[in-house]
C-alpha cells in the first residue's frame, strides 16, 4: 500500500496524541476523524481536491468581500452610523464561506453571529447587512434589531437571537421538517466554542442524532468566548469527542484553509442529503480582533498566540498564496478580485446609508402576523 | 465618607462582603480574568483567588443550578448575568427551584441573582429589557432596584446578608454616570462605615403637594427633571423612588396619594404587564377616596424593544412623555 492511500485511509490515533493535541501544530495539513471511539488522522491531499478555476475565485471574492465587509463596517461604527454594537468575525472567513459554499439555495443556513461570510455567499446582498447594522429601513428586520442578530429570508437564512445556544434546537427542527417532506435538503448551523456549554447545545444535537436529521453542525472553535480561555470553557482535548457521546461522525479540522473546510462540509451535508443523519465539525481558527467593537482585546489576549494565528493562519492570506503557488491564478487575478470584492463594500455601504430611519409611526406595526 | 459612581458601589458591596464572610462567592462569565463585561469585579480574582471568582462556561441554566446547590449547604454565591436579558435561560432553576424551596420546607436559598439590565442607547431587543415583570408574580423572591450609589451598596449587603433569593437589579445606564452630573439627592455621601439599607422602604426624593410620581430605576432621574420643570410652571411634584419592588413599599403609596389625590407611576419596563399595574390596583382597592383623578401610567409601548434610535424613543419613557403626563394630571 502506498503512503497516500495509507494516509487516505487514515492512521489511528491514540489516545496519547489526542491527550496531548495542540490546535496550531497538530492539525498542519491534517484533519482528525472520529467515527465511534476510532479516531485517525487524515492527511489533505489538497491536490485531489482542487475545484475549477470559477469556484476558486468565487470563494476568493467571498472571502474577500467578506473581510471588506467588516472592515467597512468597523470603520462605519467608528464614523458613528452604528448604533449599539457590533461583533465581527476576522479569521473566520474561511469557516464561514467555505462551509456555506456548499449549501444549494433552497436550503436552509442557521447562522451564528460570526457568520458574516456564510451570509454573504448565501446570497444575502451586503447593503442589506449594513442597511441593518445602521438601523434602516433596508435592513432585514427594517431597524427593529442591529448587528448580526439577523437573517434573510429571501435567501433562507434565518435569523438569531442572542442568547447562545438557541438555534441549535431550531437548526435541528428544520431539519426535521426537510426530513418530514422527504425534501432530501441539508441544513446548516454553527456554534461557538463557548456556546456547545450551553445546554441548547446538547439538547439540539442530541435529538438531531436520535431522529438521524439532515443537519451539520459547525462548532466554530476561535479560541475565545468573550475572554473566557477554553480551558475554563471545557476539560476536554477537543470538542469534537463529543461526537461519539452523541453517535455521530466528527471532524476537527484546520478552519483557516478553506479547501478543506469545503471538502470536509460538502462531504458532511451530501450525507446528511442522502439521509445518513448529522454531523458534528469543529473548525479550529482564532479571532483575530475583539469580542466586539468595544472589547479592549489586548487585556487578556495571548499575545504570542495572536501574533502566530496572524502570521501563519490568517484565511486570507493563506489563500491568496495557495492560488499563486498552486498556479490556479496569477496575482493580476488575485488583485482584481480583491479589489472588486472591496468596491463593492463600498458601493454597498453607500446605498446602505441612503436608506431611511424608520418612522417611530410604525412601532406598533406587525407586532403580531396578520 | 464620599462619592461614588454606582459601579463603584456595587464592586465595594461584593467585596466588602466577601472580605467579611468567606462563604460569600462569585460565579459570572468572564468576571475573574476580565472583571466581568462592566469591570465590576476587576481585580476580585487577583485577591480572592479562582475559588471564590469562579469564571464558568456559557450555560446560565447549569451554573445557577449549582449556585443554588451551593446556597442550599449554607454557602452565599452572587450570581452574574453578563446581562439581564440572559436569565431567562435560567427561569426554571429561580421561579421553580429557587423561589418555592423554603415554602416547601426544604431550606433558605440565599443566593443574589445579579441582573445588568434596561436599556443603554441602541442596545436592541436583547440587551435591554427589564425582567423584573417576569418574576414579579413569583412568592419566594425579593426583587431590588437600587438608582443611587448609597442603595447600591447598601441593599447589595441586604441581599448578601438575605436568606432569600434575591433578584438584584443593575441598571447599565447608571455605572458609569458621572457624579457630578447627578442630581444632588441622587447622590448621597457613603459612609466609610458598613452599612446596610432595608428592603421595603421608599425614599421620598422630593416633597410635593399636588401631584404624586412613584417610580424606580432609571426613571428616577426623568422623574427629577420632569418634576422641575413642573415646579415652574407652578405645579408641585412629590417623587418617591420605590427601590425595592418585591416587597414594595405599600404604605408610602398610599400615604402620598392621601396627600396629593394625584398618582402617576412611571418606570421604563413595559406599561401592559408592568409592576405599576400592582401598584395601581392597591391604590384603587385602599385609597380610592383620597383620588381626585384616575391613577395615570407611563412606560414603555407593548412591543419587543427595538434598536433603531427613531423606533427606541418611540418606545422608552421619555422626560417629555412624564411632563405631558404630570400636565394632564395636575390640570384634571
Ligand atoms: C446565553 C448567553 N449568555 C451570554 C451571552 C453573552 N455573550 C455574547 S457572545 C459571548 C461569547 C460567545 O462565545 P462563543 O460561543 O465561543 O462564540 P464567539 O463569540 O467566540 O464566536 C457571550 C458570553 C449570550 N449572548 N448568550
Ligand atoms: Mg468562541
Amino acid at each position: 500500500m502506498s503512503e497516500t492511500t495509507a494516509e487516505r485511509a487514515g492512521i489511528p490515533a491514540t489516545s496519547d496524541e489526542l491527550a496531548r493535541l495542540d490546535y496550531f501544530e497538530d492539525l498542519r495539513d491534517r484533519y482528525l476523524s472520529l467515527d465511534g471511539l476510532d479516531a485517525k488522522w487524515h492527511s489533505f491531499e489538497r491536490e485531489n481536491s482542487y475545484p475549477s478555476f470559477e469556484t476558486c475565485m468565487r470563494l476568493h471574492y467571498f472571502m474577500s468581500h467578506t473581510r471588506a465587509v467588516e472592515e467597512t463596517l468597523d470603520s462605519a461604527f467608528r464614523s458613528g452610523h452604528i448604533p449599539g454594537t457590533a461583533y465581527f468575525a476576522r479569521g473566520n472567513e474561511a469557516a464561514s464561506v467555505g462551509s456555506a459554499s456548499c449549501l444549494r439555495d433552497e436550503e436552509w443556513l442557521v447562522p451564528m453571529h460570526r457568520n458574516c461570510g456564510a451570509h454573504l455567499v448565501k446570497g444575502h446582498p451586503a447593503r442589506s447587512i449594513m442597511a441593518h447594522f445602521f438601523g434602516r429601513m433596508d435592513g432585514p428586520s427594517r431597524g427593529r434589531d442591529g448587528n448580526f442578530h439577523i437573517g434573510y429570508r429571501p435567501k433562507k437564512i434565518t435569523q438569531l437571537i442572542s442568547h447562545i445556544g438557541s438555534m441549535i434546537p431550531v437548526a435541528a427542527g428544520i431539519a426535521w421538517a426537510e426530513k418530514a417532506r422527504g425534501t432530501g435538503r441539508a441544513t446548516l448551523t454553527y456554534i461557538g466554542d463557548g456556546g456547545t456549554s450551553t445546554g441548547d447545545f446538547h439538547e439540539g444535537v442530541n435529538f438531531a442524532a436520535v431522529h438521524k436529521l439532515p443537519v451539520v453542525f459547525i462548532i466554530d472553535n476561535n479560541q475565545y468566548a468573550y475572554k473566557t480561555l477554553l480551558k475554563e470553557q471545557y476539560a476536554c482535548k477537543s470538542l469534537i469527542l463529543k461526537a461519539p457521546g452523541y453517535g455521530i461522525p466528527g471532524f476537527l479540522i484546520d478552519g483557516t484553509d478553506i479547501l478543506l473546510v469545503r471538502k470536509i462540509c460538502s462531504e458532511a451535508i451530501d450525507r446528511a442529503r442522502a439521509g445518513e443523519g448529522p454531523t458534528l465539525i469543529e473548525s479550529v481558527t482564532m479571532r483575530l480582533a475583539g469580542h466586539s467593537v468595544y472589547d479592549k482585546y489586548s487585556d487578556y489576549v495571548d499575545l504570542e498566540n495572536l501574533r502566530r494565528w496572524t502570521n501563519e493562519r490568517d484565511p486570507l492570506e493563506r489563500y491568496d498564496t495557495f492560488l499563486e503557488e498552486s498556479g490556479m491564478a496569477t496575482i493580476e487575478e488575485i488583485s482584481a478580485s480583491h479589489a472588486r470584492a472591496r468596491a463593492d463594500a463600498e458601493t454597498a455601504r453607500d446605498e446602505a446609508l441612503k436608506s431611511p430611519f424608520p418612522d417611530p409611526a410604525t412601532l406598533n406595526d406587525d407586532v403580531y402576523a396578520p | 465618607m464620599g462619592q461614588i459612581t454606582y459601579r463603584q458601589a456595587i464592586s465595594e458591596a461584593l467585596w466588602e462582603e466577601m472580605e467579611r464572610d468567606k462563604e460569600v462567592f462569585l460565579y459570572g462569565e468572564d468576571i475573574g480574568l476580565g472583571g466581568g463585561a462592566f469591570y465590576i469585579t476587576k481585580g476580585f480574582q487577583e485577591h480572592f483567588g479562582r475559588d471564590r471568582v469562579v469564571d464558568v462556561p456559557l450555560s446560565e441554566a447549569g451554573w445557577t443550578g449549582a449556585a443554588i446547590g451551593a446556597a442550599l449547604t449554607g454557602m452565599r454565591p452572587v450570581i452574574e448575568f453578563q446581562f439581564a436579558d440572559f436569565v431567562t435561560e435560567s427561569f426554571k432553576m429561580i421561579v421553580d427551584l429557587a423561589a418555592g424551596n423554603h415554602f416547601r420546607q426544604m431550606g433558605p436559598v440565599p443566593l443574589v441573582i445579579r441582573l445588568p439590565g434596561a436599556a443603554l442607547v441602541s442596545a436592541g431587543p436583547f440587551h435591554s429589557q427589564n425582567p423584573e415583570p417576569w418574576f414579579f408574580g413569583t412568592p419566594g423572591l425579593k426583587i431590588i432596584a437600587p438608582t443611587t450609589a448609597y442603595d447600591a451598596k447598601g441593599m447589595l449587603k441586604t441581599a448578601i446578608r438575605d436568606n432569600n433569593p434575591v433578584i438584584y437589579l443593575e441598571y447599565k445606564k447608571l455605572y458609569n454616570y458621572p457624579v457630578n452630573e447627578l442630581p444632588d439627592i441622587l447622590r448621597p455621601d457613603i459612609p466609610s462605615d458598613d452599612y446596610t439599607v432595608p428592603f421595603g422602604e421608599a425614599r421620598t426624593l422630593r416633597e410635593g403637594e399636588d401631584v404624586s410620581l412613584v417610580t424606580f430605576g432609571t426613571t428616577v432621574l426623568q422623574a427629577l427633571e420632569a418634576a422641575d420643570i413642573l415646579e415652574e410652571e407652578g405645579v408641585s411634584t412629590e417623587v418617591i423612588d420605590m427601590r425595592s419592588i418585591l416587597p414594595y413599599d405599600k404604605e408610602a403609596i398610599l400615604r402620598t396619594v392621601e396627600k396629593t389625590g394625584k398618582l402617576l407611576i412611571l418606570h421604563e419596563a413595559r406599561k401592559h404587564g408592568g409592576i405599576s399595574g400592582e401598584f395601581a390596583a392597591v391604590v384603587a382597592e385602599e385609597a380610592f377616596e383620597h383620588l381626585d383623578a384616575p391613577i395615570q401610567r407611563v412606560g414603555a409601548t407593548n412591543t419587543p424593544i427595538p434598536l433603531s434610535p427613531p423606533l427606541e424613543n418611540a418606545y422608552l419613557p421619555s422626560t417629555q412623555k412624564v411632563v405631558d403626563a404630570l400636565r394632564e394630571l395636575a390640570a384634571y
